[in-house]
């Protein structure tokens, strides 16, 4: 069944996010990335920041969140998901100790030959409301009962 | 006076090219890592129930590999200002020790005064682009930093 696009402009409850030493280096270890900024504060510091720094796509673990909160509220299994497209403007770094809240809204539903493309924007701000990131981000949604054709993600 | 860092670059420059491998381990890794534990990712039953080949790659984790390539190249991480992609193809990722590889490279596509550059990323497996419309805006530093 389509979404109905009655649900466009949904908002959903910030989600806070504390950025810590060890998530930063699993992250930066899973992607094989040693860049010594993920780990070393005097690195991090040579650079200019107080402390080490997150990957850039690290910020996507704190999207996601929302993308959590929105899918269990419109019954969508993870799944049927599929990621079509994802775009970053970054404000500031994210750092060791770095408190963001993470705003989720459903900016777009648009059916496509049976699937839905959802469009999401999540707004990262700091503890002080001053921008971090803005995510913005498209996911197709298969219908339920599919078994063939092709994706990606 | 030393020279901006920009004032070195060129349209059409391809600052850096590297071919990262991907296998089933490291997208277990990222499952875990990122918390995004979709089974298409480590589930060939599940994957093939929807309709993929195969279990396939996290579309973020080609996209942190590509923006790896940005990172090894600026030295600071902050220095990525944007950075989008389209993920035009999934990444089969083989049950075997060698994986996939993912070559990329990062060509400049616009010099500007204000210290910005912003690159085009070519991503591929097999001669095919996974990912497109791949593009970032980067701050330079005013000198280069010295090399490693």
């Amino acid at each position: 069944m389509p979404i109905d696009p009655s649900v466009v402009g949904r908002v959903y409850p910030p989600q806070i996010y504390e950025v810590s030493r060890e998530k930063i280096r699993e992250f930066a270890e899973a992607i094989g990335d040693a860049n010594p900024a993920y780990v070393d504060t005097a690195a991090a510091r040579g650079y200019g920041h107080g402390d080490v720094v997150a990957p850039p796509t690290f910020v996507m673990i704190i999207v996601m969140n929302g993308f959590d909160l929105l899918m269990k509220d419109l019954g969508i299994e993870f799944a049927r998901v599929v990621h079509v497209d994802q775009r970053f403007t970054y404000s500031r770094s994210l750092r060791v100790g770095s408190r963001v809240e993470a705003t989720t809204r459903l900016d777009g539903v648009r059916a496509v030959a049976g699937n839905d493309l959802l469009k999401i924007r999540t707004e990262v701000r700091d503890e002080n409301d001053a921008d971090v990131c803005l995510s913005e981000a498209t996911l197709l949604v298969r219908p339920e009962d599919v078994d063939g054709g092709d994706a990606s993600d | 006076m030393t020279e901006r860092v920009t004032e070195q670059l060129a349209v059409g420059d391809v600052v850096a090219d590297h071919t990262y491998w991907i296998t089933r381990e490291n997208l277990v890794r990222y499952a875990g890592a990122s918390g995004d534990f979709n089974p298409i990712h480590w589930n060939e039953r599940v994957a093939t129930s929807v309709g993929l080949p195969n279990v396939i790659a996290h579309g973020m984790l080609t996209m942190g590999l590509a923006g790896r390539l940005l990172t090894d190249w600026l030295g600071d991480p902050a220095a990525v200002v944007e950075y989008g992609v389209r993920f035009a193809r999934p990444v089969v990722v083989p049950d075997d020790d060698i994986g996939v590889a993912v070559r990329v490279a990062a060509a400049v596509t616009e010099v500007r005064d204000d210290g910005l550059v912003a690159l085009e990323l070519t991503v591929k497996v097999d001669e095919q682009k996974v990912l497109t419309q791949a593009r970032a805006l980067c701050r330079l530093p005013a000198e280069r930093p010295s090399e490693p």
